[in-house]
């Protein structure tokens, strides 16, 4: 059990910082010569190469951003764009070099293992350096590794779906991603598999201002069905750390795929984004991604709903406090008839915290008998804090249903109010208020998450009210 | 870059431009190139000379040529992905550039509407009519042309024009009527008059390549009640049914309404657009509201090619509201790009805003508003709905209702917006009681527009409007098999 003492405190509880000897890493600035280590480091078929190639002049002929939030205060020169921590993957924990463990020990890895976890794949700064796939996954052919790993095991695989959901020209982070990506997760599930219990992925950055550029590629073949969990945290430094991600889902007809997040990143982190997933006919995607931490998160979620009868889903969460901003928010853009997506949003800006919701509805021509729903809540707890909500929706054929709706308030007073006549505190009451308004996304992780992302919804409430 | 430029860049792939045909195209036109070869300073000059402008005029005119100058056709990057001006063809447009001028004796022959306070009529570049009822004249209510007031009242002038309803500084197309307008109304109604039958301005305007750039100014004063019903419309008759070869010259209309309120204020404008196919139209509507001041909308847009409209709503006084009104009504190609921004600065304002549209044929409604809400904005109501419907396979609506709020502590904001067909349950119930299906589905398409028309002050234009939109969805029906023949 936390302590009173230790919430009310409000110290980040993950901003611990090992010190590593770091085996391998670029310089500080990116190059074409960056890039061409980063390939010959990994061993990598031209082809790779010549997609990082094509990736990095894509990323200096484009411009930066000028939407969304302040981009201006990264360095990219200074930023070290791989780093490697120790040699190769390890098979077994007991192999895992002592430093790194005890960084996982202290974010309760192997507890959670032991617990439930169907493999681990835990990132530590730019290389997978543990990962275990039980044997029963194994059996039954689910394939489940670090994604440089992949593209050498699964040569023909990974190559007929990598970047096909998100090419490197969709825009700038992603082509920096493209250029210099490592590490991330390779995830194959064969056809009529249902995986049973959630597939983890703990992602941490490491060493001051290494970007972290992982690369997550998610094939769900036809009627298969899984559940994979992104949990991040991050020490605490006084310079800026950016994390350029690139997530791709493939889910192909009739599968099921839920792809979790919580992000914790560290205050200091600029989180940048590129989520997409392609639906094909009868699949369900589902994106359930909250967002408590980074200085500046930018992600938007995204459906192509590319099959008929494709179903999506996201449920976005984001807490913004002091010197945070969140530009969240999701994307269903349908391409095929009788599809259906549903987005709710929630937001809590506080401490002069700001929240952003960007989404975007698309019904493209042909698309006939979509129904599409859209629902974004804001809560704003103090003076000084601020909400935003852009919607797009784009509607292109005659028959689709599509509802939005929009609300922007401050928490109850009754209901507050109501609570501390029963005893509560005002902090005690609010929080309370607070967890309700986030259940529709509480509510739909596995327990343990569940448990974790309301403490840490408490630890940032904290001092909210004084 | 935009976050929705990178999703739709991907789910349609740009196809390369065919290449080594055997004659060279034109450039293509892009969504956001807008040719207007007329705005430079030696018409600016022109214009300013022929209205004898004082010297501070043809400075503001000047600072307006050097923003449109400076400034991109979309200064809100929410916005700039849904431009679409390809099918403006301005390139031949020539502005008038002399004022019209008010002869007495052809206005006093025009008689008041039924039920109207005052009436004023321009036809392109003349002043068809101008007339105020007694009761209006007594009260101290001027209605003239700004040309006529700069000479008879230069002081009023002034202050009407440079007095807080500034036009937009950061929109192009408006700083281009700031530099170039040669006409212009000005209605003022002092302190504690109210008006009880509405004023009535009809702009008639569509000579092929001519471009009339026009500002109108309300200015009431404090406890002032006025109704206004501003009609626009086509010199030879309604929009509907006219063809719209691509590469005939447009007709060009950029109009203002600026209007300042004083405390306690209430003013009702009615706008009913129902200019022709060949018409290319930009509004500009702002109001800057007093103490307690209340501004209702009830604009139709039924008219024009293409119509670009922003309405500026600025609640700076305690407990000022607005309340505001649209809906459109697309056929054939039109396309209707309709901006509104809602700035709430005061303690306790109001801001009520509805918009909603049918869309048949090739049509598109682009609906783009944004409520922002200020930290010194305590205790905001705002509501922002925007609906639409689609009435063709090809038709196309998008809505981006906004919000940026920056103080918690309100009534309500809230935005709401849906899209979908008429409704089979309506339908069903309207069947059942006798109607044939065609019948039901108009009844519920103009049921669904009626609140607009409930809002026109005047019984005649009201009955207007009602016909404009039963003959807009029968042209429709009639279009439909020839909608090859329309392009």
């Amino acid at each position: 059990m936390t302590t009173s003492r230790e919430i009310v405190s409000g110290e980040y509880k993950f901003g611990f910082h090992d010190e590593v000897d770091y085996l391998e890493e670029t310089k500080a600035g990116l190059t074409r010569e960056t890039v061409e280590a980063i390939s010959k480091f990994k061993n990598e078929p031209q082809w790779m190469l010549d997609f990082r190639l094509r990736a990095y002049e894509h990323f200096l002929s484009r411009p930066m951003p000028q939407w969304g939030g302040d981009l201006m205060q990264i360095d990219l020169n200074k930023i070290v764009y791989y780093r490697k921590p120790s040699q190769g993957e390890e098979k077994s924990w007991d192999d895992v070099p002592d430093k790194i463990k005890k960084t996982f020990e202290r974010l309760g890895i192997p507890e959670a293992e032991r617990k439930f976890l169907a493999g681990v794949g835990a990132q530590y700064d730019s290389e997978v350096v543990y990962h275990s796939v039980r044997e029963e996954l194994s059996k039954i052919g689910v394939v489940f590794m670090g994604t440089d790993q992949g593209l050498k095991e699964y040569p023909e695989l990974f190559k007929k779906y990598f970047a096909t959901v998100v090419p490197p020209e969709d825009n700038k982070f992603a082509a920096l991603n493209s250029a210099v990506w490592s590490g991330g997760s390779f995830v194959y599930v064969p056809k009529g598999v249902e995986v049973p219990l959630p597939l983890q992925a703990y992602f941490r950055i490491n060493a001051e201002n290494t970007g972290q550029f992982e690369r997550t590629l998610i094939i769900v073949d036809e009627g298969a069905k899984v559940h994979y969990i992104e949990g991040c945290t991050a020490p605490i430094y006084t310079t800026d750390a950016l994390h350029a991600a690139v997530v791709e889902v493939i889910a192909l007809p009739g599968s099921k795929v839920r792809y979790t997040t919580i992000q914790n990143w560290s205050n200091d982190v600029y989180n940048l984004v590129t989520k997409r997933a392609h639906a094909h006919a009868n699949s369900t995607v589902e994106w359930i991604d909250a967002n408590t931490g980074s200085k500046l998160t930018m992600k938007y979620p995204s459906i192509y709903l590319r099959g008929e009868g494709a179903t999506a889903e996201v449920i976005s969460v984001a807490v913004a406090g002091d010197g945070q901003h969140q530009d969240t928010g999701a994307k269903a853009i349908h391409l095929a008839p009788n599809t259906r997506s549903r987005i709710i949003s929630k937001s809590i800006s506080k401490g002069g915290g700001r929240t952003t919701y960007r989404g975007q509805l698309k019904v493209a021509p042909g698309a006939t008998g979509v129904v599409a729903s859209v629902r974004c809540d804001a809560l704003l707890l103090d003076e000084g804090s601020r909400s935003d909500t852009y919607p797009y929706i784009d509607i292109q054929e005659d028959d689709t249903t599509m509802t939005h709706e929009a609300t922007v308030g401050k928490i109850s007073q009754d209901q507050v109010f109501y609570l501390m006549s029963r005893g509560l505190t005002e902090n005690e009451a609010t929080n309370l208020v607070v967890q309700g308004f986030l259940e529709v996304f509480t509510k739909e992780l596995p327990m343990e998450y569940a448990i974790e992302f309301n403490r840490l919804v408490k630890l940032e409430m904290e001092g909210s009210l004084g | 870059m935009t976050a929705i430029e990178g999703a739709a860049g991907a789910a349609e792939p740009k196809t390369p431009a065919p290449s080594g045909g055997a004659t060279p195209r034109p450039a293509r036109q892009g969504p956001s190139d807008l040719t207007l070869s007329f705005v430079d300073e030696a018409t600016v000059r022109r214009t300013a000379g022929a209205a004898a402008d004082p010297d501070w005029l043809v400075e503001d005119r000047l600072a307006g040529l050097h923003a449109f100058d400076a400034l991109p056709i979309e200064t809100n990057q929410l916005y700039t992905t849904y431009i679409d001006l390809r099918n403006a063809r301005l390139a031949a447009a020539r502005p008038y550039t002399s004022p019209a001028l008010t002869d007495t004796r052809a206005s006093a022959a025009k008689l008041l509407p039924d039920g109207a306070a005052a009436y004023a009529e321009i036809r392109e570049d003349r002043v068809a009519a101008l007339v105020l009822s007694p009761e209006a004249r007594e009260a101290g209510v001027i209605l003239e042309t700004l040309a006529d007031l700069s000479g008879r009242d230069p002081e009023l002038f002034r202050r009407l024009l440079e007095g807080g309803c500034a036009l937009p500084e950061n929109d192009k197309l408006a700083q281009m009527t700031r530099a170039l307008w040669s006409q212009g109304l000005v209605l003022y109604v002092p302190d504690g008059v109210r008006l009880e039958r509405p004023v009535v301005l009809r702009w008639v305007v569509g000579a092929p390549a001519m471009a009339l750039l026009s500002r109108t100014v309300i200015s009431l004063g404090e406890g002032a009640e006025v109704a206004v019903v501003e009609e626009q419309e086509s010199a030879d008759g309604s929009a509907a049914g006219d063809g719209s070869a691509a590469g005939d010259d447009q007709a060009f209309f950029a109009g203002t309404t600026e209007v300042q309120i004083g405390a306690g204020s209430i003013l009702s404008f009615a706008g009913l657009q129902d200019l022709s196919l060949r018409q290319v139209a930009f509004q500009h509507r702002s109001a800057v509201l007093g103490k307690g001041a209340t501004v209702r909308w009830a604009l139709a847009q039924l008219g024009s090619r293409i119509i670009r409209s922003r309405i500026d709503n600025r609640l700076e006084g305690n407990g000022s509201a607005v309340e505001q009104a649209e809906i459109f009504f697309g056929s054939a190609d039109q396309i209707f790009d309709l901006t509104s921004y809602t700035h709430h600065i005061g303690r306790d304002t109001t801001g009520n805003l509805l918009s909603k549209g049918a869309l048949a044929d090739r049509s598109r409604g682009y609906m783009k508003g944004l409520a922002t809400i200020d930290e010194s904005a305590h205790g905001t109501d705002s509501f922002l709905g925007e609906f639409g419907m689609l009435l063709s396979r090809q038709a196309r609506s998008v809505a981006i209702p906004s919000l940026e709020i920056d103080q918690p502590d309100c009534r309500r904001v809230a935005h709401a917006s849906s899209v979908g067909p008429v409704d089979e349950t309506q339908l069903f119930y309207l069947e059942s009681r006798g109607l044939d299906p065609e019948e039901a589905r108009k009844a519920i398409v103009l049921g669904y527009l009626e609140p607009v028309v409930a809002r026109v002050p005047l019984e005649s234009a009201r009955e207007r409007l009602r016909e404009l939109l039963e003959k807009k969805w029968d042209d429709r029906i009639v279009a439909r098999p020839t909608a090859a023949a329309v392009a």
